[in-house]
């Protein structure tokens, strides 16, 4: 029986390693975390908010235009502390931003505010008005004041909201 | 008098007319390219283009009379020579695979190794007069001899109008930086897809490959950078940045220095041991005909190449050059190593391959004018 047992065991084991982890749909991003309406987005659904476009010099001296919603904007829509109520313990949070490699990127929310670093970063789906595709897209996150490109992550899989202090 | 005034006035404006004419250059670019970065004391004319491409290909510049610039850069190889290392005009071995000169023109470095040369200008004074080794085997203080070819006449007078001294080896070399500036891939597959949009341009297999290209595990794009598939890359609109050399981990061989001689990269222009191994970033245009592969030609493949790199650097089991190059301790902590399946490598292979420019290796104007010509 205790043999039995092991073998079970062990079928579990091989049956979880054999069955693929369950993949982001990748036409789509979610906003989760601490926040009060997490969402999921797709490229319709960025089309509904207010659009911004971004021209950069990228380090290889190409240009490109860019098109999205500012970054602040799914935030505030997905319940994120804004405006007058980003204070307090609300300063004391981050937006970890995730990629389908696998790259993780940083933000604060007050870098976004404009009482505070006011940068205008954004959540792109389109390059020369035309879809983010490839390895770029379909989402990615584009920092235009940058002077480094690292922060710009491509492959926009997940915005997660941690606050630090409840 | 009024009439010479008149003379002087006209030669004046056909004077400043011929400047304009030199002052415009069409680079012939996508939009989505941005122009070359280029001296300001050669600036690019059409006829110094032409000039410096009849030199490029001509035999009679060397010690031999045999070779050319373009025994080392042949169009069809995307202008490498497909040896493991280069043979001079004296039958020397050149310690290093001869370099691609396809984007020279937007190279922030020039060599496989020194920073300090990063103009063509004096780049090429190196293959010219260089002793060890010696390439086309020139001496300092030669003159260029075939100033009364009646090729070279006109194209000379041409390039260089009322220059009291036309021919001078400063002009020769002027030209033919003019010339290999011109050497832009611009309509590779990948660029169809990637900056033309259109989507059937490359395999779907490329594309997954792209995709593993651009990748956090991978990290190819991050030394394998932009436009140029090279972080040693400036533009008109692009300043330099870090020194794009980079030891990948190809050797770590016993003793005090973990790369062996003659090649131990920047170390040997700076001294620094934090430089021992550490060779430019080439472009990756074309990379599919410009094998065999790294600054000696070690490595004959690209499938060879990508087991290098997914192994964070390559072991060389018995041998002088025995080693796991994996350890070596100046090694970028970027090739760490990645997990590569076959259909991966193969995907990735596929994507190198859409960087072939087959109208740049079949350009009539980079071509040799000599074989319509004659010498």
């Amino acid at each position: 029986m205790k043999r039995l047992g092991l073998l079970a065991g062990l079928c579990v084991m091989v049956i979880a390693s054999a069955t693929p982890k369950k993949q982001a749909d990748p036409q789509t991003f979610s906003v989760s975390g601490d926040l009060p309406k997490p969402v999921t987005l797709s490229v319709t659904d960025l089309d509904k908010l207010p659009q911004q476009t971004a021209t950069v010099q990228e380090q290889d001296g190409t240009t490109t235009k860019y098109s999205g919603v500012l970054l602040r904007a799914i935030l505030e829509n997905a319940g994120a502390p804004t405006g007058n109520s980003l204070r307090g313990k609300a300063l004391a949070s981050y937006i970890l931003a995730s990629a389908r490699d696998g790259y993780q990127v940083v933000f604060t929310l007050a870098e976004l505010e404009p009482a505070f670093g006011n940068e205008q970063i954004l959540v792109v789906d389109k390059v020369g008005n035309k879809p983010l595709f490839g390895y770029q897209g379909p989402f990615r996150i584009l920092c235009p004041a940058d002077k480094a490109g690292a922060r710009s992550l491509r492959m926009l899989s997940t915005i997660q909201f941690v606050s630090l202090r409840k | 008098m009024k009439l010479l005034l008149l003379a002087c006035a006209l030669g004046g404006g056909w004077a400043g007319a011929a400047a304009s004419r030199q002052a415009f250059f069409d680079w012939g670019l996508p939009s989505w390219l941005p122009r070359p970065y280029v001296p300001l004391d050669n600036p690019m004319t059409a006829q110094k283009v032409t000039l410096g491409r009849y030199l490029f290909y001509d035999t009679r510049v060397s010690l031999n009379g045999k070779e050319s610039c373009a025994t080392c850069h042949r169009q069809a190889l995307a202008f490498t020579d497909g040896r493991k290392v280069s043979v001079g005009t004296t039958g020397q071995l050149h310690p290093r695979n001869a370099m691609s000169l396809v984007n020279v023109a937007y190279a922030s470095v020039l060599t496989w190794s020194d920073p300090k040369l990063t103009r063509l200008e004096d780049q090429m004074l190196v293959p010219m007069y260089g002793a060890h080794p010696v390439e086309l085997g020139l001496k300092l203080g030669d003159r260029f001899l075939l100033e009364h070819d009646p090729t070279y006449k006109p194209l000379f007078s041409a390039a260089f109008p009322g220059a009291s001294d036309p021919y001078s080896m400063g002009n020769v070399v002027k030209a033919l930086a003019c010339f290999e500036r011109t050497i832009i891939s611009k309509n590779t597959p990948y660029d169809r897809y990637h900056y033309g949009g259109d989507d059937h341009a490359v395999s779907e297999a490329a594309k997954r490959g792209e995709e593993l290209f651009f990748s956090e595990p991978c990290k190819c794009f991050q030394c394998h950078s932009g436009f140029n598939f090279s972080d040693a890359t400036r533009s008109a609109r692009s300043h330099d940045g870090d020194l794009p050399f980079h030891n990948t981990g190809l050797y770590n061989v016993v003793g005090p220095f973990s790369y062996p001689a003659p090649n131990r990269g920047t170390f040997e222009h700076t001294g620094l041991t934090t430089d021992m191994g550490a060779f430019k970033t080439p472009t990756l245009r074309n990379v599919a005909v410009t094998g065999p592969n790294m600054h000696d030609g070690s490595i004959a493949t690209l499938g060879e190449v990508l087991d290098h790199y997914s192994s964070g650097g390559r072991t060389i089991a018995t041998g002088p050059n025995a080693g796991v190059g994996s350890k070596n301790p100046n090694k970028d902590p970027r090739i760490a190593g990645f997990t590569l399946t076959a259909q991966g490598k193969s995907d990735m292979i596929a994507f190198l391959e859409t960087l072939t420019d087959e109208d740049l290796l079949h350009d009539p104007k980079l071509s040799d004018p000599w074989l319509n010509h004659g010498k």
